[in-house]
């Protein structure tokens, strides 16, 4: 295989990038004024994402699927600001713990380890749930996703009181450890990640196993692969990515608040590896893919954080899931061979989907720019899709 | 049986083709109305192909099939029940969540006036079916919760409710107790008293002798001959089921076996939840370097199993001994069983050998990669040195070794699979069925290749589905029938019909 075959998959997504850049400096000046900040912000949003981003897609490659990310950050954030506040002098007068007091690294150092290995325990129980017990991934993770979000609620006012605080948001507010929100030190640990995954997964043996565990498990079993040991370690890089990624989102934030921190974050990883060309169906992925797939990401939402003139914030859901139905689709018409003529609207059922997809499109354009706008989308839309839906029975006939 | 009755089916110039294998080559013979005409020959002779032809799951061949002398040509399974004929697969096809009732009216349910099911009705039609066939259960239970023998009578239920005048059975008595075998010959006297035409497929002598009227044999995908029961005999019938050709391969000078290297004593492999107990039954043989043991047998006799067994990949813990070089083993991992130096081809190269999404230098360096291994990263150079070696000796037919190995013909993916174990310097290589789906040509060269390696002090273990193969390559054959070693020959005084004597042989005790 050619430099342009194997990385068919990462030049699209530079292109992409290029493009959708070149759309937001076209439709709004902030590139251009404020160029700096733009950057530093673009590329923060990035390295959180990726960092558990790359596990989640690492745990897609062998053919399983995380769902937990998002509660693993929240959860673990929460234990690295109740460790913090463990090691807080505390306030004679109030007998409060001073997070903001601490001084020095160490206890930084150690709450950043113990969140760490918490980490590390998640993804011991997810192997031990998924070899052992026998639960599928979906079922192992979605526990985890809805347990662990609870247990941080249920923790947090627990042990904080204990520790002699009233608040219920766990606050992380020591000097040192505020510095880990520095833009650079989350791309740093980014990057120093994604190298470590790509050198593991394209340069090394178990790398090479953990493609065969993903593309044939059965298989690779029958060619003396530790099968189960090589599932600890891609749920164990999964869990830990995403106790990291929550340490630096708790840098960021300042507090650990179980309600908010980390929401549907898991989406957005498994999306970010599934656009940056990982298969759902295991044994087909790469780091630098996964890497692109998450710089596409943040920038298409930045890209309508600038563009869309009010409540940007709500379509990036729509945005995540659009992107993803398209990357999965592209995917699998490449594999089943592309050139097939393809019905994309057989008989009723396409019948049926015309008007929703016309409506749908029409629905977020009403809500963006008004009333005619809407009416004008749902029309073409419905008329361009009837034409399509057309040719193609009329093709197929013949 | 009247020798002039009608024939109710006939078959006329039947053939179908499957990419690379012809199935059935121009079949032509008769079913008369009302008897029970049994089908013989061995694995791939065609027999399940045919039966699928004439129960509408194959539809596109060549050839002409008459029913009731009316040329018919199935669109699908609907339309040959609608028609009358229906078949009891090997592997039974029931809804396991639904009741036995709800099984049998399947498609078809019953319903009262206001369109809802009626399952009052259901149940007393089962019941009554079900009391035929003496089979006495709830037709409320859940299919999944019955024994294997009544979840077949449960078909033969439903097929009974079909009207159905001809009945194919794929080999009914495979997975029955002894007590369940007689139910099921009383259950096809009763049938034939009710006049339905039972086409019997079975590779059993004493069942096929025992039941049948009339006997087809299929060779090959050919019709060899059809005999009255009565006027033939096990051998005659299990000689005309043997005698397949193959290319002829010269080997030279004989082999010389050297020493013991694998002693297997009285290996048993549990088989929980099924009639027969043991997939595997007090199996012992000795293997020599530089040997090629053959293991023959039928479908599902266990030849696979066995070489799991050996290979530490079976799913039950095998009883019994394993010594490898004198000393015992027991391996429960294949990894295991690498390090002690035993490799395995596996049966089905597509699900369970090759890794589709890897190129033919990834398939081959599998299990040795941590050879190439410098500092902790693999040096692709190493690498791609050891693998060239293996494409050269091995004369695997490829554009490069990174092309995708999925590109590669059938042989030459089986040369990597065999390239990749080798590379392990195996003292022990396992073969379960390596020729299949392999072109003629190809086969002769993996005939070669085994050869060499037995030259070279390896010891092999083959299995084959052929036996003009096993007879070709091996030193030794063992013969399994059911789990249980029924035979064992030398290559000077095995023959097809000896072998095939003792792999129909009903072994259970």
């Amino acid at each position: 295989m050619g430099f342009a075959s194997k990385y068919r998959n990462e030049i699209g997504l530079l292109v992409a990038i290029i493009c959708v850049v070149g759309f937001t400096l076209i439709f709004n000046q902030s590139y251009l004024t404020a160029p700096e900040i733009n950057v530093k912000n673009i590329l923060h949003q990035t390295a959180l994402l990726g960092i558990f981003a790359l596990g989640a897609a690492m745990v897609i490659i062998v053919g399983g699927i995380d769902l937990s990310s998002g509660s693993v950050i929240v959860f673990s954030a929460s234990i690295c600001a109740l460790v913090l506040m463990a090691c807080a002098p505390v306030d004679e007068s109030t007998g409060m713990p001073q997070t903001d007091q601490i001084v020095g690294w160490s206890p930084v150092l150690l709450a950043i380890g113990v969140t760490i290995v918490v980490g590390l325990v998640i993804g011991t129980l997810h192997t031990w749930l998924i070899t052992v017990v026998q639960l599928p991934p979906f079922v192992a993770t979605l526990a985890s996703l809805v347990g662990l979000r609870s247990f941080a609620k249920v923790l947090n006012p627990a042990v904080s009181k204990a520790l002699g605080s009233e608040v219920t948001k766990v606050r992380a507010d020591a000097e040192s450890f505020v510095l880990l929100s520095e833009w650079w030190v989350a791309l740093t640990v980014f990057l120093v990640l994604a190298v470590g995954c790509y050198v593991l997964m394209s340069h090394t043996v178990c790398g090479r196993h953990l493609y065969a565990l993903g593309g044939n498990e059965e298989a690779a079993r029958l060619s003396g692969i530790q099968t189960d040991r090589m599932k600890w370690l891609v749920y164990s890089i999964g869990a830990v990515t995403a106790s990291i990624a929550g340490i630096l989102y708790l840098a960021k934030i300042g507090a650990a608040n179980p309600a908010t921190l980390g929401v549907g974050y898991e989406l957005n990883a498994i999306a970010a590896a599934v656009v940056g060309g990982c298969s759902l169906r295991g044994g087909i992925g790469l780091i630098p893919g996964v890497m692109l797939g998450v710089l596409f990401l943040r920038v298409v939402i930045d890209a309508i954080n600038k563009v869309v003139p009010k409540g940007s914030d709500d379509f990036q859901g729509m945005i995540v899931g659009f992107l993803v139905v398209l990357a999965v689709a592209v995917n699998e018409f490449r594999r089943q061979g592309g050139g097939k003529k393809k019905q994309f609207f057989p008989g009723s059922l396409g019948v049926a989907v015309i008007p929703i997809l016309s409506l749908v499109g029409a629905s977020v354009l009403f809500v963006m720019y008004g009333n005619t706008a809407g009416i004008v989308t749902f029309f073409s839309v419905l008329a361009i899709l009837t034409a399509w839906k057309i040719t193609e029975s009329a093709a197929a006939k013949r | 049986m009247n020798e002039t009755a009608k024939p109710i089916v006939s078959i006329a110039h039947v053939t179908k083709q499957f990419p690379g294998v012809v199935a059935l080559a121009d079949v032509s013979f008769d079913v008369r109305d009302g008897e029970l005409h049994s089908i013989c020959g061995e694995n791939g002779a065609g027999k399940s192909t045919l039966m699928k032809i004439l129960s509408g799951v194959i539809v596109d061949y060549e050839g002409e099939v008459f029913l009731k002398s009316k040329s018919m040509k199935f669109a699908g399974t609907r339309e040959a029940e609608a028609a009358g004929i229906s078949i009891i697969h090997q592997e039974l096809n029931l809804v396991e969540q639904l009741s036995a009732a709800a099984n049998i009216f399947l498609g078809r349910e019953k319903r009262t006036r206001f369109g809802f099911l009626d399952d009052h009705e259901m149940e007393l039609a089962a019941e009554k079916l079900l009391a035929e066939l003496e089979c006495h259960i709830s037709p409320r239970a859940l299919a999944g919760s019955l024994r294997v023998g009544d979840q077949q009578l449960v078909e033969i239920a439903k097929a009974l409710s079909l009207n159905t005048d001809i009945l194919i059975m794929d080999e009914p008595t495979s997975a029955l107790t002894e007590a369940e075998v007689e139910r099921l010959y009383r259950v096809i006297e009763r049938l034939r008293q009710r006049e339905v035409t039972i086409l019997y497929i079975s590779h059993k002598m004493d069942e096929v002798f025992r039941l049948s009227d009339r006997i087809t044999v299929l060779r090959d995908g050919e019709l060899v001959k059809t005999l009255d029961c009565a006027a033939t005999s096990p051998t005659e019938v299990t000689r005309l089921m043997v005698g397949r050709e193959i290319e002829a391969v010269d080997f030279g000078q004989p082999r010389q076996a050297g020493e013991v290297v694998l002693e297997v004593d009285n290996l048993s492999l549990p088989w929980p939840g099924h009639a027969r107990q043991w997939r595997l039954q007090d199996v012992s043989f000795q293997l020599r370097s530089g040997e090629v043991l053959g293991i023959a047998g039928l479908m599902g006799a266990g030849r696979t199993e066995l070489l799991e067994c050996l290979f530490g990949a079976s799913e039950e813990v095998p009883q019994g001994c394993i010594l490898l070089g004198g000393e015992s083993v027991s391996f429960r991992h294949p990894s295991e069983a690498k390090a002690a130096g035993i490799a395995m081809v596996t049966e089905d190269r597509k699900r369970l050998g090759i890794f589709a999404e890897m190129s033919v230098r990834e398939n081959i360096s599998i299990c040795t990669l941590q050879k190439a291994v410098q500092a902790g990263l693999v040096v692709p150079a190493r690498e791609q040195t050891f693998v060239d070696k293996i494409v050269d000796r091995l004369r695997v037919k490829t554009s490069g070794p990174e092309s995708r190995i999925t590109s590669l013909s059938g042989g030459n993916q089986q040369k990597t699979v065999i390239g990749r174990w080798l590379l392990t310097d195996p003292q022990v290589l396992l073969l379960d069925d390596p020729t299949r789906g392999v072109d003629v040509g190809a086969k002769a060269e993996l005939y070669r290749l085994m050869d060499e390696l037995c030259r070279q002090g390896i010891a092999i273990i083959l299995t084959s589905s052929e036996l003009p193969e096993l007879l070709t390559v091996s030193d030794r054959i063992l013969v399994l029938s059911e789990g249980v070693l029924t035979a064992s020959f030398d290559r000077s005084e095995a023959t097809e019909h000896k072998i095939m004597e003792a792999a129909t042989v009903s072994a259970r005790k």
